[in-house]
């Protein structure tokens, strides 16, 4: 691209001065979106890409590539077989990575074959119905799916076993829901799909991102009855009550973050995580988390590994509590 | 009054030096990945991105720039299915079946200045529809549950039998070869992997876009290999003729009707989420067929083929912006990645899109309006230089072809599985096409196989494994009344039926 | 004859296909229908309709000739090579002979086959990388 290219390196020559006082500098920096345009790791790098461009923090243009396939199985093979040493290279990642990671869904390959970077922030999981619905709270919805699961159809965006299938099996799990394999789970391609067919009477309720669900819920279409997150968030959603207030202990955060290939070198990797921190930290980016109801999650370097690690085995074990993996 | 006074604000908005000229380079670019193989609207709209993006671009500006190259590409569809009998995109697919026989005839410059107008119309008063209908069309959408999803596919493919008159059981085989191939990948609904045999790359299924582009564009080139005459110029047989440039009155006149019935149809399975511009074109262009086709012209160069799928597929491309814009769900790929745009200017579509972001949805309304009339502007004049395609010989025209598909879908994938993926459908057309097969059902199976599957699973789940919920509304026996009455009983009916319909008509004739 | 040979082709795949259709792991979740249903009525549809072909054909197609047969067949390999060596060989050179080569194969002489081999290459490149900004396989010399 002629304009981009000398946009680029003008930019380069500006930004040079004022670049992080560090050893390492990418040459052409790279992230990958392990699935097609348009879905949520595709955001997450063009919109940091961005960010970081325009706060100066990487020289030049982040190229983005898309590398679909496997639900991310790919590009991490890819990684981890053939760019293990790539210096430039960020991958973006989120709790669908860590969920197929815990139920063995990339074969040959383990959270340990790659270095998780940092985060970008978080997502806290919803359960809404619709705004006409008679189901006023989460125990009322529990306790109708105790009686008769087939009464209710929950939908979300992922597959069975997903991460938004998961969460709802958390509640009802922590609601004293007996077989939690009963709950009638439908899947769709998106929360949006899912949010549609709950406002055309399809579904009776809807589990998901607060994300996908906040611009339904401002117009007044839904009503989140639980918001999965430890305590009651600030700003616009303070009036969201949790799970936990209503007596049921279920907290699901949807992170969304990178990883960077195994052997990346050490400045490498701090330069990459200062750069993601010092962008994290941006008035630029506290905007666009503000407007995508993203809520904070603010972990790099070895506190966002731990982190990632940890809770690939706690849905690990919740997995095989309920039975999606043996 | 209030819609066309924010119309009007939109005009104010859009009409700057900088928009029109980004609106301008959107068109050109738009066409030319819609016409060139392996580059769809969807991927032509991604590449895009970055570019708008380092150009600092506003949210309105970069938008009317996206969107400008997704109506460009859904025009430019129609140049290669034309000229080449190579779909530059799926939803230009139909387009090849009456446009190829008429650039066969000599009459290839007609085709583009017909299709050009009909893509014109199409999206012309979709655009209209978007600006007045949008809240009403958004509760035609809420209609469809998973259950009138599955009828609405089911009535697709009985359309099928009314487009491949000769043998229908050819198209079923299609058909069947084309869901089975769909079927491939992890099975979004539960999980499991069907079919990869343990294959990481077919976990994600086969893209149709390769299948695209494989079953067309390469087994034309092996159609021309086994062709080649043997004479020392090497040049094949068949030398097409450029002929006249534009099409008579009386020829637009009589595709007026076919474009209005199919603008209309095209509008509303765009907006129906997960339907999209395909089957858009798809279902404009089986109806007309089985409408207005009485001497059996459809498929042999016959203008109103030509019309129909173009008026439909651009008429569908504006519809997808409705649940886009209105319940922020893509009704495309192509919308799909117009929403991550959005998502990243920090716009949310959604039912509020139009009461807090009003100059981004009106300005690119108008730019809309604006990128049509463009498009119109370029095309038109254009087709002369697009019909100077047919005279560089096949025996260089062809590689070039296969070259740049290969590069569409490498350059997108960065997968030499999916070239070999693809060279394998490029083997499979071949063999199709000589044994007479259709392939227009293998693609439309492909495209749509996941979504009729999901939604049967959705539906049969959702009633607790009750089958008969397949049909359980007025709006779901509807659609089966037309798949049964329209295009399933004429099938077994069809020897006698039409034969008396020839006899009535030869009579009317004679009186 | 051709079309017997396709039903009895479509007849197997079919049965593969349901075949296949029953190995599929369920998992311990799965909907009503499952992930087997919908396989196996295409696999259905996808029978009857070889059958059809089996008992009623239509008549056979005209064949090329064997060297005619071979032709296709090397362009086939050599679309299938060149997947291969793309990643490697870099967008370039791969594309000179694959393009080139089909050109000769279509009847251009020989050296005007490799000027277009490489104009098609350069052209090609220009319009994507440079106008379009695709990332195309990198070769060795970075093009």
């Amino acid at each position: 691209m002629i304009i981009r290219t000398f946009i680029a390196t003008s930019f380069a020559a500006l930004c040079a001065t004022s670049a992080l006082a560090q050893d390492f500098q990418p040459e052409s920096p790279e992230c990958i979106a392990p699935a097609n345009p348009g879905g949520g790791w595709d955001f997450t790098c063009r919109q940091v890409g961005k960010t970081l461009q325009d706060l100066g923090l990487i020289p030049g243009t982040m190229q983005v590539v898309n590398m679909a396939g496997g639900s991310g199985g790919v590009a991490f093979a890819e990684v981890v077989n053939k760019r293990s040493d790539d210096q430039d290279l960020i991958v973006a990642a989120s709790s669908a990575t860590a969920t197929r990671l815990a139920q063995g869904a990339f074969p040959g390959n383990t959270a340990d074959d790659v270095r998780w970077l940092a985060s970008v922030g978080a997502d806290y999981g919803v359960i809404a119905v619709a705004a006409d619905s008679e189901i006023d709270d989460l125990p009322e919805l529990m306790e109708i799916i105790r009686n008769d699961p087939t009464s209710i159809a929950i939908g979300g965006g992922s597959a069975v076993g997903g991460w938004d299938h998961l969460k709802v099996l958390m509640a009802a799990q922590k609601a004293g829901v007996e077989d939690v394999r009963r709950v009638k789970y439908i899947a769709f391609e998106g929360g949006g799909e899912a949010v549609t067919q709950l406002l055309g009477g399809s579904l009776q309720a809807f589990t998901g991102d607060l994300s996908e669900a906040h611009g339904f819920m401002a117009s007044g279409d839904i009503r989140v009855i639980a918001l999965l997150a430890p305590e009651r968030l600030e700003g616009e959603y303070a009036d969201l009550p949790t799970a936990k207030e209503q007596g049921i202990d279920a907290v699901g955060a949807n992170w969304r973050g990178f990883y960077v290939p195994g052997d990346t070198s050490d400045e490498a990797y701090d330069y990459w995580a200062s750069a993601v921190s010092e962008m994290y930290a941006s008035d630029e980016w506290q905007t666009v988390m503000q407007t995508n109801g993203l809520a904070p999650l603010d972990l790099q370097g070895d506190e966002f590994d731990a982190f990632v690690k940890s809770s690939i085995t706690e849905i690990e074990d919740l997995s095989r509590e309920i039975g999606i993996i043996r | 009054m209030d819609t066309l006074a924010s119309l009007a604000d939109g005009f104010a908005v859009a009409l700057t030096w900088q928009n029109l000229s980004l609106a301008l380079m959107g068109c050109l670019l738009g066409t030319i990945m819609g016409a060139l193989p392996g580059l769809g609207p969807s991927n032509g709209v991604a590449i895009l991105i970055p570019l708008a993006f380092s150009l600092g671009l506003g949210a309105t500006p970069a938008l009317i720039l996206l969107t400008a190259v997704y109506y460009g590409a859904m025009y430019g569809g129609r140049i290669s299915s034309i000229l080449l009998n190579i779909p530059g995109d799926e939803p230009a697919m139909m387009t090849c079946l009456d446009g190829y026989p008429m650039a066969q005839q000599g009459r290839a410059g007609e085709a583009l200045a017909l299709s050009g107008i009909a893509s014109f119309v199409g999206s012309f008063f979709a655009t209209w529809g978007l600006v007045l209908l949008a809240p009403q069309l958004v509760k035609v959408a809420l209609l469809f549950g998973p259950a009138e999803y599955f009828a609405l596919f089911t009535l697709a493919f009985a359309t099928l039998g009314g487009i491949a008159s000769t043998n229908q059981a050819k198209a079923a085989f299609a058909a069947a070869l084309g869901l089975g191939l769909a079927m491939i990948g992890v099975d979004a609904q539960t999980g499991v992997t069907r079919f990869t045999f343990g294959e990481v790359h077919l976990y994600d299924g086969i893209d149709f876009l390769v299948a695209i582009v494989g079953l067309f564009a390469l087994s034309e080139v092996f159609v021309f290999l086994e062709h080649r005459s043997t004479d020392a110029d090497g040049d094949t047989g068949k030398k097409m003729e450029i002929g006249k440039l534009y099409p008579s009155w009386s020829m637009i006149k009589s595709c007026i009707p076919t474009m209005g019935r199919t603008t209309i149809l095209g509008f509303l399975a765009g907006v129906l989420p997960g339907a999209g511009a395909s089957l858009g074109s798809f279902i404009a262009y089986s109806s007309e067929k089985r409408i207005c086709d009485r001497d059996g012209t459809f498929g042999k160069g016959d203008p109103r083929g030509v019309a129909a799928p173009e008026t439909g597929n651009n008429a569908a491309a504006g519809g997808a912006l409705v649940p886009m814009l209105a319940l922020g769900v893509p009704g495309s790929g192509t919308t799909a990645v117009l929403l991550a745009v959005l998502l990243s200017l920090n716009i949310t579509p959604g039912p509020l899109l139009f009461t807090q972001n009003p100059d981004v949805v009106w300005g690119l309304i108008a730019a809309l309006f604006i990128g049509n009339f463009m498009l119109l502007a370029l095309n038109i004049p254009m087709v002369g230089l697009f019909t100077r395609v047919l005279l560089v010989p096949p025996r260089i025209l062809m590689p070039v072809v296969a070259m740049i598909s290969f590069v569409g879908i490498y350059g997108i994938s960065g997968s030499s599985f999916d070239l070999m993926v693809m060279v394998a459908f490029g083997v499979l057309g071949w063999v199709l096409r000589k044994l007479e097969v259709p392939l227009v059902p293998v693609i439309l199976g492909t495209l749509l196989g996941n979504a009729m599957e999901a939604n049967l699973r959705r539906a049969v789940s959702i009633s607790n494994g009750d089958w008969f919920t397949l049909a359980d509304s007025w709006l779901s026996i509807g659609i089966w009344l037309v798949a049964i009455v329209g295009f399933i009983l004429p099938i077994f009916l069809g020897r006698v039926f039409r034969k008396k319909m020839d006899d009535e008509y030869e009579k009317e004739l004679s009186d | 004859m051709s079309d017997r040979i396709l039903g009895g082709v479509g007849l197997t795949l079919a049965i593969f296909f349901a075949w296949s259709t029953t190995l599929i792991q369920e998992s311990f979740m799965t909907d009503v229908v499952g992930p087997k249903a919908f396989p196996l009525i295409i696999a259905a549809v996808l029978g009857a309709a070889s059958l059809v072909f089996l008992f009623r054909p239509d008549p056979a197609p005209l064949w090329p000739p064997l060297n005619r047969l071979a032709e296709v067949g090397f362009a086939v390999l050599v679309c299938f090579l060149y997947a291969k060596v793309l990643p490697e060989l870099g967008f370039i050179i791969s594309t000179t002979l694959a393009a080139g080569y089909l050109t000769w194969r279509l009847g251009t002489r020989p050296l005007q086959s490799v000027v277009v081999g490489v104009a098609t290459a350069v052209g090609i490149y220009i319009v994507f990388r440079v106008i379009l900004g695709l990332s195309l396989a990198t070769g060795p010399f970075g093009f």
